[in-house]
């Protein structure tokens, strides 16, 4: 039996406080000096704990406030009172909401599932992936001893171009040699992410998380310093287009190196893989309208793994800028399931993947993998502010940050992910995330619902002899 | 080079719910500004307006609601006697009271942000550095 994959979280407090979705307003004035007053009875001991931050120059209440309204509805003069934080509402952009950042912190800190004790409030559905519905019919009998318990679930996959059969010479062996492999026991691998007000120490903890979590961290070529360089064997190394050194030293000690999709990145290949055959390539593939012959043109040529990537709001480039990833990836990988060649080549995606469920979502529509970036920079608390980009100061300090504290962070981040990834498998009754890839019947298209069974119930009906769409 | 005067303006959300263009108006009147938006203006306590300018500001304003126009009646009415007392303060350790000041602004109502911009800018401008500040370097962003 295979060892299990475990990931080892801890706590890992954060080194600022957090900004609250609601804050307390305290009025001292008018005060009747109870004996017992409500905020010395604070269950969390929040008004105990509470100072002020000359960073974000805001109280801190708010970071050990649990929301129980205790003192809210305790108080004799009604002198403590709940507002929203509109701090809160300010934090990120409209892809990556207050809620993503505030759920990534917590489980960056704590490595822990987040749950809602108040239950959902939200809607049941929304744009993009927030449009799929997977599949829970195992949760009515879960397996014997739970998702973590004798009944292994696999979430390895492999990375690099698999032969379709095999075939074996007269005395029983294999009478080729197998194309190399990449595997990993997370369906997930780390990258560098595109800004941020510390490069170095992200990058350090970045690695720290590969090599913990045993993926790969996929950072630029010209951005590996030696120590960076010691750990290659937990390193994706990227060439930006045309331009790869296939003399670099560096290049015999790591797996799997990424080169940006151009007309000559097949030649490219090629002249990679004559010199390191034993490397696995990955071509990144950018997500427009073309990406779907593309993808299947280099699969077709003999691509070992495609990197499909979207930008930061899962977004499509050119003629697709209005199509989701989700969709995207299922056109890919459907192009390639016509084609015949879905099984030859392995394919991650990348872009706006942001909570733990997105990545179980662009598995069904097709991926085997997927490729973060954001997600582990707001583990190290990041804002998402862009002051960096803009030259400002980083609100959270991140250029001074200590690269085992931050590797820990993402190490509890992955590792809360991959609870979720397990909880959805063992909802589904899969045993393995492998057997997810494209597996869409394992989930519910609102889209599709609205258009199949919707439609018809509640379209105005047309004139006589036409029928509605979807009868 | 000289250093600007640092303003930090406190905006109770329902008064100015978008700081944003104020910053951009006192930036342009040669003045460093930030906006920190809060929930309500009382929020904002005494010891809050002198750590901010202990540790970071020049001059201090906090946009608020009319007293009688506060979401939680008497909020804004709170936030006057607190800034009263800090500016008391402020006068028996012999800093400027104007260093801390409050504007009214009615919810709902279009703001004449250059008016305020220029009328901040002017009192900052007036009052200079403030000589109780912690200065801190400033770090270079990390290429």
């Amino acid at each position: 039996m295979p060892e299990k994959y475990h990931i080892h979280v801890r706590p890992m407090p954060s080194r600022f406080p957090s900004v609250g979705k609601t804050t307390v307003l305290d009025w001292g004035e008018g005060c009747l000096r109870c004996t017992r007053c409500v905020k010395e009875t604070c269950p969390y001991n929040a008004f105990r704990q509470r100072g002020f931050d000359d960073r974000s120059l805001s109280d801190t209440i708010d970071t050990y406030c649990k929301n129980c309204l205790r003192c809210v509805q305790g108080c004799p003069r009604e002198l403590v009172v709940k507002a929203a934080n509109p701090q809160y509402r300010r934090l990120g952009d409209d892809y990556w909401t207050p809620a993503i950042l505030q759920s990534t912190w917590f489980q960056a800190e704590t490595g822990k599932i987040p749950v809602s004790g108040a239950g959902y409030g939200g809607p049941f559905a929304g744009p993009g992936f927030d449009s799929i519905w997977t599949d829970m019919s195992e949760i009515v009998r879960p397996t014997r001893d739970g998702i973590h318990g004798r009944e292994y679930i696999s979430t390895a996959i492999e990375l690099g171009r698999k032969p379709l059969f095999l075939v074996f010479d007269a005395e029983g062996r294999l009478a080729f040699e197998p194309p190399p492999r990449v595997e990993i026991p997370l369906p997930i691998l780390l990258a560098d992410p595109p800004f941020s007000a510390g490069p170095v120490p992200v990058r350090r903890a970045l690695t720290g998380a590969a090599r913990r979590l045993r993926t790969l961290a996929v950072i630029a070529r010209e951005n590996v310093d030696p120590e960076l360089a010691a750990e290659a064997e937990h390193l994706c190394l990227t060439f930006p287009t045309g331009r790869v050194d296939t003399e670099d030293p560096l290049l015999s000690r790591v797996r799997l190196v990424e080169l940006t999709d151009h007309e000559g990145v097949l030649a490219q290949v090629e002249a990679v893989k004559r010199r390191h055959p034993g490397l696995v390539t990955m071509i990144k593939v950018p997500a427009d309208e073309g990406a779907a012959a593309r993808v299947s043109e280099l699969a077709r040529a003999g691509a070992e793994a495609i990197h499909l990537f979207c930008d930061h709001h899962a977004r499509g480039f050119l003629g697709a800028r209005e199509r989701h990833l989700k969709d995207l990836l299922r056109t890919v990988h459907l192009t390639l399931v016509e084609d015949n060649l879905r099984d030859t080549v392995t394919l991650l995606a990348s872009g706006g993947i942001a909570l733990a469920e997105h990545v179980a979502k662009a598995i069904i529509c097709g991926a085997d993998g997927v490729i973060v970036d954001l997600p582990l920079l707001l583990a190290l608390e990041c804002r998402l502010c862009r002051a960096c980009q803009r030259g400002g100061r980083c609100p959270v300090d991140i250029d001074s940050l200590d690269p085992v504290w931050g590797t820990q962070r993402q190490v509890n981040l992955m590792g809360a992910w991959n609870h979720q990834l397990l909880e959805v498998l063992g909802a589904m009754g899969l045993r393995e995330v492998r057997r997810l890839r494209g597996e869409v019947g394992r989930a519910m298209f609102v889209e599709d619902l609205e258009r199949e069974i919707f439609a018809p119930l509640f379209s105005r009906p047309g004139p006589e002899g036409f029928r509605r769409e979807g009868e | 080079m000289r250093e600007k005067p640092k303003v930090v303006i406190l905006a109770c959300q329902q008064a100015l719910p978008d700081p944003e263009p104020l910053l951009q108006a006192l930036e342009a009147a040669g003045l460093t500004a930030r906006a920190v938006p809060e929930p309500c203006s009382s929020k904002i306590e005494a010891f809050h307006l002198l750590r901010i300018l202990a540790v970071e500001a020049d001059c201090v304003r906090v946009l608020a609601c009319p007293e009688d126009a506060c979401l939680l009646k008497e909020g804004s009415c709170r936030l006057g006697r607190r800034l009263k007392h800090a500016q008391e303060y402020l006068q028996e350790i012999g800093l400027e009271p104007e260093r801390l000041e409050v504007t009214r602004l009615n919810p709902g109502e279009a703001v004449d942000l250059p008016r305020l911009a220029a009328d901040l800018a002017g009192v900052a401008l007036t009052l200079g550095l403030n000589p109780g500040r912690r200065r801190v370097q400033e770090k270079e962003p990390q290429k």
